[in-house]
């Protein structure tokens, strides 16, 4: 139920009131708001008495509580009084009702169209508005919106001292000569909009409490403070208690005085249903605010000048939502003490300028105290900026000279297509929510019985892997009802979509190492309708809408922005749902699953159409579900929650993800030697292996010496995190990134088997929707090479073919740059038909081949990947000095390889070759398809090769690295650096066989392998559990007579991924996505789609999907 | 005062082009404004923006004054058509802003009605190019780039 806010209403004079005459204003919202009701209120001008009239009365003519307006037009404004009287006999149309034109007489006339008790408003926009309020005056009207500064700095070019000495006069002419008739004048602020976008909650209050002051030194004794809806609900409802807590404070307790809200002033949203969204929001952001009174827009806003008939829809509309909005007006909250802080700084801050209120405006701006963002008046110094942030406040990003503690982010200038994203950024929110899910189609084609139970299926883990099959589950749910309904239960103790390793909260110096463009969740591109399973933008076109100002859709994003994008896909699928699917979070960890003997009775005794059964209204709580067609598969799974209640569900979908694993020997060893050697004075630490959003990275001590080992990917968010998470900078110099040291940085000295960091990624010249057509490595032969049963070797008989490709790639594209297309494309058919036909493409033939195109093509091949990951290889350095100079060397060169381009750069167009066919690659390896050897030499060589050389990261992290190193921040130990337990010293230490005199004893070792898939070493109750009971078993490797390898990878089926248990059968109630089967599969761990065709990651998904509802059809 | 220069452009293989930026006299409107510098600026054009509410007199004398290559109007308030039509006429009747290039875009009446006989009648009165809201920026770039001669000075702003 609405109320009115306290202390508002009744500080009305309370001694002898005057009496007021009918239609006054205040009186009249005060009786709404002790009613309960809120009021509503039209923009609206007519050029035309009669058509004005005739709106007036329809505004009051409705059941609502309603006061009716008179909008001015533009002519009448600025004060050209003689081109609103040429239009008016011109017979041109006006954008309002020109009130001066018109004169008093026709004014009252129009005005008594609404009757005696309903009130009317003038609106207008004047900088000087004595003609209007003259008229006004003489017409009766009392009510006017406007102010010195609201009407003045956003509406034109006349000088802020004109429109402060303006506005003095024509106040206290209005009020006196309201009085004179036995009248109350009322003046609005319209501060609380100034230019409508993109001014944060705080400087749109002060102006509304300083304007209001205004009126009031100047004897207005009724007056309204303003506030027009932004771009965040809670940020607008703090904003409204702020409002009234300062209007409280400052306004003279015998001054009456109400809130007014205006619904959305920018960008509005194009459709109906969007605008309507916008309107009822607004209106429940009054009652929940505390506002006694909304001024609405309509639903043709964003196209014309709405007619009378869509001005009396939005009031219904309004007044409608605004009868239904529970909840009082919030009086806390951090929203409301944020603005209540920095308005009343700016408040006391003016105030202090001079005794009246209109000097210490004037005063104000001219100091740059009061400075309003993007406003163009010559009067505004212009210092400030701000920005829509990603959560949806408006927030400073320069405060300019605002007398404001809050700390400023220096930030760079806002580009138009910036601009132009934050300022539709509602309208195209509530055009997208409103566009409803497509309307369920009422009559499904199959009609299955109506109590057919549902099939339950628990997702353990929605991160990307789990989402990415339940976006397809849903996709296919809408484009066919399923059979029986399916229930899902998304069970992670992380947020639903993110899981662990994307959590939105963690540090947004941790990248991703895929282009934004590259990424996608949803499996097909948006297609201008809402954004649903099946449609939905990439990650980059959703970055680029959800946070314009900071997005940088080209490059690479933060991990938790790719967080918060998961999370946007997961509530997509929930606000879509097709119908017969159902959607329900389990915020909880599944500690052991078991199957339910009894539900698998049940479930047989059901009968053949299995729709009966006591378990078919259970609940997720339920002990037992109702049987689920398990059939051969033992039952129910029942899993039990870390929370204390079980959930009984028909299929399993197992997507963990990333492991948390056991210690190995050695890593425990190291906990241990931390633990006995640290002492308060000098602490010595052991960090563990996984994400290094959960190191404690921060406990790292300025000036410890910090040992990294490995130099992969979470190596560089441990040193992004070591030097730019510490305050750290770093800038353009001559020579390319300079670090600026912030001092707190640590001593950090990295180590791994190369001695060398990634290599960098080329510089993207490919589409999104690029796919690479193999010449040699073909699927076709690869898919031949298999079918010859017997398990390959993959270092002889598949590798010189992927060799081969990455050879004829290279030396097609330096015979690109230095002949040009036609000659490359030529070259490229002759390598390929030269080496197809051969049992051993050698890559001797093609050095041949390419001799041919003379001496400015480099004929030589590579003659293994090693030469490129392993440049050190063998290598001896005299110092450490020496191996720094060595490896800047070589990194910059990679760096100006990698700046040619992964189309135009021979290395890096034939590197990305392995990132290309890696799909191929699989089809070789997966499912035991290399012999027992043969797979322990390509998880072991061919493996960290393959990533050091294709999964590298952007040019930007080289960068950083050469500056860090240049700046003595970073000391790479060298190649093949051992680290130990130092006994001796108490403290760890590393050293590096090939290099002089490099040991160094640490303080800290971070341990920055990514720990491997090893199901026995797991931590998780849930696979352990499942492993003792035989549900699952690890993939061993095993040929006839060529020994065993243990993998340490889920054993599974192909599509759609069973699990095989320990005594081999297959358990078809349950899939496997993801790393928890890597091994059995190859390169797992990959946590996005791609646009355009589907890739594996989709397929999986989808197979999954599919396989999902045909057992709920069974 | 205008919102602070752009750094310098990446990309401004076209010649760079002095425009300047105004609005209908009674138009109080300014974010269209705002986002124009800003794209034009970017792409390596130098912007002078009058701000809200031009007179025609303040248009006349700034022409005079600084020589632009293209005078660019942008209204969104529903008097563009009649604002607008004041404006050229002005520009037209001084014998030294007579030949300036000038183009008008945005909201240019209150409704949609009448869009036709609105562009025609802004052409007959001098403008080079009218248009119509929802056109994209580009084209105004294009229109930049195939402007006569060589940039005609120094920046105006």
């Amino acid at each position: 139920m609405y109320r009115a806010g306290r202390g508002l209403t009744t500080s009305a004079p309370t001694p002898s009131p005057p009496p007021l005459a009918p239609g006054d204003l205040g009186a009249f919202v005060r009786d709404a708001a002790a009613a309960g009701e809120l009021v509503v209120q039209p923009r609206m001008g007519m050029a035309g008495p009669e058509e004005m009239a005739r709106g007036v009365a329809a505004v009051a003519a409705l059941p609502e509580r309603t006061v009716a307006t008179l909008t001015i037009d533009s002519y009448t404004r600025v004060g050209d009084h003689a081109a609103a009287t040429a239009a008016l006999r011109a017979g041109h149309p006006l954008n309002g009702f020109p009130l001066v034109s018109h004169g008093p007489r026709t004014g009252a006339r129009v005005a008594a169209a609404a009757g005696r008790a309903v009130p009317v408003q003038v609106r207008h926009g004047s900088a000087d508005p004595m003609a209007i309020f003259r008229t006004m005056a003489a017409a009766g009207l009392t009510a006017s919106e406007g102010g010195p500064v609201s009407y003045c700095l956003p509406y034109g070019r006349t000088p802020l001292a004109e429109s402060v000495a303006a506005w003095r006069d024509s106040v206290r002419f209005l009020t006196e000569e309201s009085r004179r008739h036995g009248r109350r004048a009322h003046l609005e602020s319209f501060g609380g909009c100034l230019l409508g976008q993109l001014c944060p909650p705080s400087l749109l209050v002060a102006v509304s409490v300083l304007e209001c002051l205004f009126f009031t030194a100047h004897g207005a004794t009724s007056v309204s403070l303003s506030y027009a809806q932004q771009t965040h609900p809670g940020q607008d409802a703090g904003a409204l208690a702020a409002l009234r807590k300062l209007a409280d404070e400052f306004l003279p307790p015998a001054v009456d005085r109400h809130l007014v809200l205006y619904t959305y002033m920018g960008v509005y949203p194009k459709t109906v249903p969007g605008a309507r969204l916008l309107l009822r929001r607004s209106a429940e952001l009054a009652v929940r605010g505390g506002a006694q009174r909304l001024i609405v827009k309509t639903e043709t806003e964003a196209h014309r000048i709405p007619t009378v008939h869509e001005n009396l829809t939005a009031l219904r509309i309004a007044a409608e939502a605004a009868r239904t909005a529970h909840g009082t007006p919030a009086g806390g909250g951090a929203d409301a003490e944020e603005t209540y802080t920095e308005a009343r700084a700016l408040i006391t801050a003016v105030l202090g300028l001079s005794d009246d209120p209109g000097t210490a405006l004037l005063k104000a701006f001219d100091r740059g105290l009061l400075d309003v963002p993007f406003c163009l008046h010559p009067d505004n110094r212009g210092a400030v900026r701000s920005t829509v942030a990603p959560d949806g406040r408006l927030r400073w990003t320069d405060l300019g000279a605002l007398p404001l503690l809050t700390t400023s982010r220096r930030t760079l200038p806002m580009t138009s297509r910036q601009l132009s994203g934050v300022l539709g950024r509602v309208a195209r929110e509530h055009d997208r929510a409103a566009a409803t899910r497509p309307t369920p189609d009422p009559a499904p084609r199959t009609a299955p019985p109506p109590a057919a139970p549902p099939l339950r299926v628990g997702f353990v883990g929605m991160g990307p892997r789990g989402l990415s099959v339940l976006e397809r589950l849903a996709a296919r749910c809408a484009e066919e009802p399923p059979a029986r309904p399916v229930e899902v239960f998304a069970i992670d103790p992380y947020e639903a979509g993110a899981g662990r390793i994307w959590r939105t909260d963690q540090s947004p110096r941790f990248l991703m190492n895929t282009p934004a463009q590259e990424v996608t969740m949803f499996s097909g591109p948006a297609d201008g309708g809402p954004h649903r399973p099946g449609a939905g933008p990439t990650l980059g076109e959703w970055w680029a809408e959800d946070d314009p100002a900071g997005a940088e859709p080209d490059g690479y994003a933060p991990r938790a922005v790719y967080g918060r994008y998961l999370t946007y896909v997961m509530a997509r699928i929930e606000e879509t749902l097709p119908p017969r699917l159902t959607v329900h979070r389990v915020p909880a960890r599944v500690v052991c699953a078991d199957r339910d003997p009894a539900a698998d009775r049940a479930r047989a005794g059901a009968g053949p159409d299995g729709a009966a059964g006591p378990g078919g209204a259970a609940g997720p709580g339920g002990a037992a579900g109702p049987g689920g067609g398990a059939g051969a598969d033992g039952g129910a799974h029942r899993l039990r929650l870390d929370r204390g209640d079980v959930l009984t569900v028909d299929r399993l979908v197992l997507a963990t993800g990333h492991p948390l694993t056991e210690l190995d020997p050695d890593q425990r060893a190291w906990q241990r030697f931390a633990r006995e050697h640290s002492t308060p004075a000098r602490p010595v630490r052991y960090v563990a292996g996984g994400s290094a959003s959960e190191m404690p990275l921060a406990e790292i001590p300025a000036g410890a010496s910090v040992g990294i080992l490995g130099m992969g990917l979470t190596f560089y968010d441990v040193l992004a995190e070591l030097t730019l998470g510490r305050g750290g900078g770093f800038t353009e110099g001559q020579d390319g990134l300079l670090y600026l040291p912030s001092g707190k940085e640590p001593r950090i000295l990295a180590g791994s088997r190369g001695g060398v960091p990634l290599l960098t990624r080329g510089a993207n010249q490919k589409g999104p929707e690029h796919r690479y057509r193999a010449r040699l490595f073909t699927p076709e032969r690869m898919a031949a090479l298999r079918a010859a049963g017997a398990p390959l070797d993959f270092e002889r008989t598949v590798l010189p073919w992927l060799l081969a490709e990455v050879n004829l790639v290279l030396l097609a594209t330096r015979i690109r740059r230095a002949h040009g297309p036609a000659a490359a494309e030529e070259f490229t058919e002759r390598g390929a038909a030269l080496l197809a036909g051969r049992a051993d493409p050698r890559p001797r033939l093609l050095e041949r081949l390419a001799a041919d195109y003379g001496p400015r093509v480099d004929p030589r091949p590579l003659t293994g990947l090693d030469a490129l990951a392993r440049p050190f290889a063998g290598r001896r350095f005299g110092s450490s000095a020496e191996y720094h100079k060595v490896l800047t060397e070589w990194l910059r060169a990679d760096l100006a390889e990698a700046r040619r381009g992964n189309a135009d750069g021979p290395l890096k167009a034939a590197a990305d070759v392995l990132r290309d066919v890696r799909q191929t690659i699989r089809t070789v390896v997966d499912f035991g398809g290399l012999t027992p050897d043969s797979h322990r030499w390509f998880l072991a060589e061919f493996g960290p090769v393959a990533a050091m050389v294709s999964t590298g990261p952007p040019q930007l992290r080289s960068e950083q690295f050469l500056a860090l190193l240049a700046a003595g921040i970073l000391e790479p130990v060298g190649p093949g650096a051992r680290f130990e337990a130092d006994p001796v010293e108490g403290r760890f230490a590393v050293e590096s066989a090939q290099v002089e005199n490099s040991w160094a004893a640490l303080d800290v070792l971070v341990d920055a392998r990514v720990p491997g898939t090893d199901l026995a070493a797991d931590r998780d109750p849930l696979i352990r559990g499942l492993m003792v009971d035989g549900e699952i078993r690890t993939f061993t490797n095993a040929a006839e007579g060529a020994g065993e390898f243990a993998t340490g990878g889920l054993d599974c089926t192909d599509s759609p991924f069973h699990p095989v248990r320990a005594d081999g059968s297959v358990d078809t109630s349950t899939h496997v996505l993801g790393i928890p089967s890597e091994h059995t599969r190859w390169f797992t761990q990959v946590g996005s789609g791609r646009p355009g065709p589907w890739g594996s990651f989709t397929r999986d998904a989808d197979a999954i999907a599919a396989a999902l509802l045909e057992g709920g059809a069974a | 005062m205008t919102p602070s220069a752009r750094p310098q452009s990446l990309r401004s293989p076209q010649p760079s082009r002095r425009v300047l930026l105004t609005t209908g006299s009674s138009d109080a409107h300014t974010w269209n404004l705002v986002h124009l510098q800003l794209f034009l600026e970017e792409h390596g054009h130098s912007v002078l923006n009058l701000g809200p509410c031009v007179p025609e007199r303040l248009l006349v004398d700034t022409v005079r004054m600084t020589s632009p290559d293209l005078v660019v109007l942008s209204s969104v308030n529903g008097h563009g058509h009649q604002d607008g039509l004041r404006a050229a006429r002005a520009l037209r009747a001084d014998d030294r802003t007579r030949s300036v290039p000038m183009v008008i875009g945005g909201l240019l009446g209150i409704s949609p009605e009448g869009a036709a006989a609105r562009t025609a009648e802004l052409l007959d009165a001098g403008y080079d190019e009218v248009y119509e809201d929802g056109t994209p920026l580009t084209a105004l770039l294009r229109l930049l780039a195939g402007l006569d001669g060589a940039c005609t000075g120094r920046a105006a702003a």
